[in-house]
């Protein structure tokens, strides 16, 4: 579904991403994981369409996407949700949710996908007329992650969603991804949060620096050497 | 003070408030959504004034379709000038992004003022009423049909505006670029797209305002000035960007300048609502419902 080969990328002149070429396949729940500042979100940005890729391409349904802008990619079914959400903090929760589906024409079907988005998070359903800028931290990610669904997406690109969330809202928006998964909507996701990531993901990639030093699935991963040392610190006598 | 003459200067105050809060609201828009300094307004009110003139010499039209054609009018002007000259310059470089377009509207202003001097000459054009007649407003004052309407034109089409900014979702999504640009374009909007339609909404609503007043201020090039130093106080007063606010705002500055007119004498209004502006800006400099600028420091 998502085929990225050689891309390097990054900001002005200083170059963040050197030569990676991570896929994702329909279906998959795929993780992206590594330090502060290795390039992660860097990636997300150029898959989604909001900083131009140097070198390399990005495609996307079989589809090349790497010189076009963000808006014509999220109309091809791609939902990106940033780590700042970049929600419209000044309209209300129902606006919000509403302007998700800038893209979709049919009535019908915004409306059944705002009645799933607010069944998958009640908050939201009770929460409608309120401003978006007024919500706890949590309930704004919901927020993201529900707007980011109601352009009823194929893929998902959803960045460090643990960030700034007390440990049992985590679990929640976790449970939301992977609930999603199970009813076909393919995500790739960013996280700092390693261990956790690993459980709910089908497949994983490590970025330091700029570059994809490790692939595979969540069980190689947990079981890797690297990984058990760098991040989930756990060293073996 | 009688009562009555009080009850006077607040119709005639609101009277006023209805215009300035029709073009601050176009001004606060096109700052709000695109972060540009608009100081060609006032062009915009001209040529609605223009083209109201055309449409009642020209076409022999009646005044209802001439604000109708101004309406378009200004909105099609606008909807080429941003595309010949923002567009343009947001494609090849977003930096001083602030200070260059002010400067650019500054230049379009000169531009837009000479070709009217060419196109109509220095005359002043304009008829001496749309609808005749004067309305008893209380037993001691009358005012005239013209202002009456005048003023219910405002107050519909900021209605319509209003109820278009909240309601559809082309009117959404331009508060959504004036709220998140990122945000906005991830969810698919077109940016682009609204920056054009936004500029092109904002010279519609001062063309409806020239037209309008055409019975009280005729055409002629240089008649922006004065709207547009009104509507930028409004938008200054309330806060840079608050469309909501602009309507009160208006409102307000009619009443200010109608009340220092009649107690201090003419040529007084703008003194009294400078003074006040600068009070309100040295003790809250974001303005009475300022909040946050989206992106002016970082542009």
């Amino acid at each position: 579904m998502l085929e990225v080969s050689n891309l390097s990328s990054g900001y002005g002149h200083l170059q963040v991403l050197w030569d990676v070429s991570p896929r994702v396949s329909e279906g998959e729940f795929v993780a992206l994981l590594g330090p502060n500042g290795a390039g992660k979100t860097t990636l997300l940005r150029t898959i989604a369409g909001l900083i131009q890729p140097w070198t390399g391409e990005v495609k996307f349904m079989g589809k090349q996407i790497g010189d076009l802008p963000a808006h014509q990619i999220t109309r091809m079914g791609l939902s990106f949700i940033t780590e700042d959400l970049n929600l419209f903090t000044g309209m209300s929760v129902r606006e919000n949710l509403l302007l998700g589906a800038y893209t979709r024409r049919d009535k019908e079907k915004v409306k059944d996908s705002l009645d799933y988005v607010l069944d998958l998070f009640p908050v939201l359903a009770e929460r409608q007329n309120q401003l978006a800028g007024t919500l706890s931290g949590g309930e704004r990610k919901m927020l993201a992650l529900g707007r980011g669904l109601m352009s009823d997406p194929c893929l998902l690109l959803v960045d460090e969603p643990s960030l700034g969330l007390a440990p049992k809202l985590v679990l929640l928006v976790f449970e939301a991804l992977q609930e999603l998964n199970r009813r076909g909507v393919t995500i790739l996701l960013v996280e700092q949060n390693i261990g956790m990531s690993l459980r709910i993901a089908d497949r994983g990639y490590v970025l330091e620096q700029g570059r994809i030093v490790l692939e595979g699935t969540n069980a190689d991963m947990l079981e890797n050497k690297h990984v058990k040392e760098a991040y989930l610190g756990i060293k073996r006598a | 003070m009688e009562l009555s003459s009080l009850w006077d200067l607040v119709i005639i105050g609101i009277l006023r408030g209805g215009m300035y809060a029709l073009m601050a609201m176009g001004l606060a828009l096109v700052f709000g959504v695109m972060n540009i300094c608009q100081f060609a307004h006032g062009e915009f009110y001209m040529i609605g004034a223009y083209m109201a003139v055309f449409a009642l010499k020209v076409f022999g039209l009646n005044p209802f379709l001439a604000i109708l054609l101004a309406m378009v009018g200004g909105f099609v002007v606008g909807v080429l000038i941003e595309r010949g000259i923002f567009y343009p310059l947001r494609r090849r470089s977003q930096e001083e992004w602030v200070m260059n377009t002010f400067l650019l509207t500054v230049g379009l202003s000169f531009v837009l003022q000479n070709l009217a001097l060419l196109i109509g000459k220095a005359r002043y054009r304009g008829v001496p009423t749309y609808w005749k007649g004067t309305i008893r407003i209380s037993p001691t004052m009358g005012v005239s049909v013209d202002r009456v309407i005048g003023f219910l034109i405002a107050i519909v089409t900021i209605g319509i505006f209003g109820l278009f900014l909240r309601r559809t979702q082309m009117g959404r999504a331009i508060r959504a670029v004036s709220q998140d640009e990122r945000g906005a374009m991830l969810v698919g909007i077109d940016l682009d797209k609204i920056h054009t339609l936004t500029f092109g909404l904002s010279t519609m609503l001062t063309g409806i305002a020239g037209a309008s007043l055409l019975p009280i201020t005729q055409a002629y090039p240089a008649m922006g000035a004065g709207p547009l130093v009104a509507s930028w106080f409004v938008v200054i007063l309330v806060g840079l960007g608050n469309v909501g606010g602009s309507i009160i705002g208006g409102f307000v500055v009619g009443m200010l300048q109608t009340f220092s007119y009649y107690f201090l004498g003419a040529g007084w209004q703008d003194t009294v609502s400078l003074s006040i502006l600068i009070l309100i800006l040295l003790f809250k400099p974001s303005g009475i419902f300022g909040t946050e600028v989206k992106g002016i420091l970082e542009r």
